[in-house]
């Protein structure tokens, strides 16, 4: 067993006392003050776990694995279009997190459809979103796992299907036993394992390089475009620009990034939760994937890209920190996965479920949830059994498809009065019919080099506006339960 | 007869701060590629190319810490629930 062996056991058996702990804490809440304790933490989570909640939920193993990759492969220009993605907690609660704070608790939202409830009062809204969330969160769910999977099995000599049980199931046990309780008690050790295994990856990889400048003049002297921020015209503006607003501008339309929106204290964690979060992303971002770039001067003959960070974290340290690099790219797609077996099982135990079956009791979605929540990751990992190659293709195209389908129901609902139920279907369904041609069939709708999803999430907003003018205004229970103040009964 | 309807002040701050983050990524994005597209490799400032050390490093570093003082600033302490809001008398 190697040093990087032992300190990946020690991470894992601290995060299943965490789940063993946070299934305590929610089993003492009463069964009326579950549903919130466990699909909200009971809405009382401070600046730093917020911060880490949207940043890491957001920050996959696109961030953790592939970036490093990317940037082996493409230089300095991934670096450049990755740190687009700084400022994902802003982009997410600045513009909708006051209002999800304030509506959610007038209306005792708990969960992402809650929320499309409230605001839209339409069962078939819930139906259509509940499944497209686990139409495109599953498989993006199964990508983490098999990233986990492949840099557990390549540090630790552990067979795929073994190192795929162990980053795996110890999601399944906080998840299933503490739900957003125990997530949100995980995130913080995630957090600073995933932080600190950046700076030592980075620290190790430049002084391995001999520094900067001799990095710089081996890349420049095994491809020069491996030095330009376009590689050498590969990636156009308007290819990087349509990147920057899947991970800016459209990033309202992640489902699992409500979390930090449903759960925060005040507005206090509301702002620590925004810069803190930049600075999170920041330097997950920045030192992972500089370190993937040096990584190419001082091994420019890997096969596979993807393997760059964990070969890094391999041969330029010693074990034991080589064990905490391991532990901190696994951590990364952990706290993702667990941000999106919530948004799941909240969407099919408590919005599906209660829709179908009005009258279900306390107990019974109490059962419900615990039930669903394991069968999601259960159908996760056995989709990650298949062993996908192009992770990073299918988590671009998840992130594309639910930004099409809720980037202008949930960012013109929150903000426009007049939007309605009649706007927010024809806008998902003209997203996804959209996206999905542009995916296939009409690649021209890729306009400029732009990402697929561009075209899609645009046009859909434009519908959503047409469609909710033609239409009869939402009423004036909707307009006073977000917009209206509440005067003394 | 009809009532008045009286929005929410903290509904206004959030179209307020919708539109500061709107601004802010814009001219994140507008220094990160501009300088980025127009900087150069040479001469390469602490080892790295001329646009990775500014574009890369000093753009977000700077963007960072100026997020600090826009959210801390800009972003004023509410109550969450209608109570804690009645109780201050609505203003912000």
């Amino acid at each position: 067993m190697n040093w990087a062996t032992v300190s990946f056991i020690i991470y894992t058996l601290i995060l299943l006392a965490i789940g063993i702990w946070s299934y305590r804490i929610v089993e003492r809440v009463p069964i009326a003050k579950y549903e919130e304790e466990f699909y909200a933490a009971g809405r009382g989570l401070g600046g730093v776990v917020v911060a880490l909640l949207i940043a890491g939920g957001l920050a996959s193993a696109g961030t953790f694995v592939a970036g490093p990759g990317m940037c082996y492969a493409y230089g300095y220009s991934w670096v450049f279009i990755n740190n687009m993605q700084t400022f994902i907690n802003l982009m997410f609660l600045a513009p909708i997190g006051l209002m999800v704070g304030m509506v959610a608790r007038r209306v005792n939202a708990g969960t992402y459809l809650d929320m499309f409830k409230a605001r839209y009062q339409n069962k078939a809204i819930i139906v259509i979103l509940a499944i497209l969330v686990t139409v495109f969160l599953l498989p993006y769910m199964a990508t983490q796992f098999v990233g986990a999977a492949r840099v557990i099995s390549q540090m630790t000599g552990i067979g795929y299907f073994g190192a795929l049980a162990l980053g795996s199931l110890v999601v399944l046990v906080y998840c299933v036993l503490g739900g957003m309780r125990g997530t949100s008690i995980a995130i913080l050790v995630q957090g600073i394992v995933m932080t600190v295994g950046c700076i030592i990856l980075f620290i190790g990889t430049v002084h391995y390089a001999g520094g900067f400048q001799k990095s710089s003049e081996i890349l420049a002297g095994l491809d020069i475009t491996l030095l330009s921020p376009t590689m050498g015209g590969v990636f156009s503006a308007p290819f990087s620009f349509s990147i920057a607003c899947l991970i800016g501008y459209f990033v309202i339309g992640m489902p699992h990034a409500m979390l930090g929106a449903l759960t925060y204290k005040n507005t206090r964690a509301l702002k620590r939760g925004i810069w803190m979060g930049g600075i999170f992303v920041f330097l997950w971002t920045f030192l992972l994937c500089m370190s993937g770039t040096i990584g190419r001067s001082i091994n420019p003959g890997l096969a596979v890209a993807d393997e760059a960070g964990p070969w890094l974290a391999m041969h330029v340290m010693p074990g034991a920190l080589g064990g905490i690099v391991l532990a901190g790219i696994v951590a990364g797609i952990q706290t993702t996965v667990a941000a999106m077996a919530i948004i799941i099982a909240s969407s099919i135990a408590k919005n599906l479920f209660k829709e179908l079956k009005p009258d279900v009791s306390d107990r019974g979605l109490k059962s419900a949830s615990r039930w669903t929540m394991g069968g999601c990751i259960a159908v996760a990992i056995g989709l990650a059994l298949q062993q996908p190659s192009l992770i990073q293709w299918i988590i671009l195209f998840a992130i594309g498809g639910l930004e099409a389908a809720t980037f202008g129901p949930i960012l013109l609902g929150f903000l426009w009065k007049r939007g309605n139920q009649w706007g927010a279907i024809a806008s998902i369904c003209w997203g996804m019919i959209i996206y999905a041609l542009g995916s296939t069939v009409l690649p021209q709708l890729q306009v400029g080099g732009m990402h697929q999803s561009f075209v899609a999430i645009v046009s859909s907003v434009i519908v959503y506006v047409i469609v909710s003018m033609a239409t009869a205004k939402p009423s004036d229970e909707i307009v006073q339960t977000f917009w209206g103040a509440r005067t003394q009964a | 007869m009809e009532m008045k309807f009286i929005e929410d002040p903290r509904v206004k701050v959030s179209r307020r701060l919708w539109a500061i983050s709107w601004i802010f990524y814009s001219a994140f994005l507008a220094f990160l590629m501009g300088l980025s597209y127009t900087m150069g490799t040479e001469p390469y400032i602490w080892g790295l190319p001329r646009w990775v050390a500014i574009g890369n490093i000093v753009v977000p570093v700077v963007f960072v810490i100026a997020l600090i003082f826009v959210a801390e600033k800009l972003i004023p302490d509410l109550p969450l629930t209608d109570e804690e809001e009645r109780g201050k008398g609505g203003k912000e």
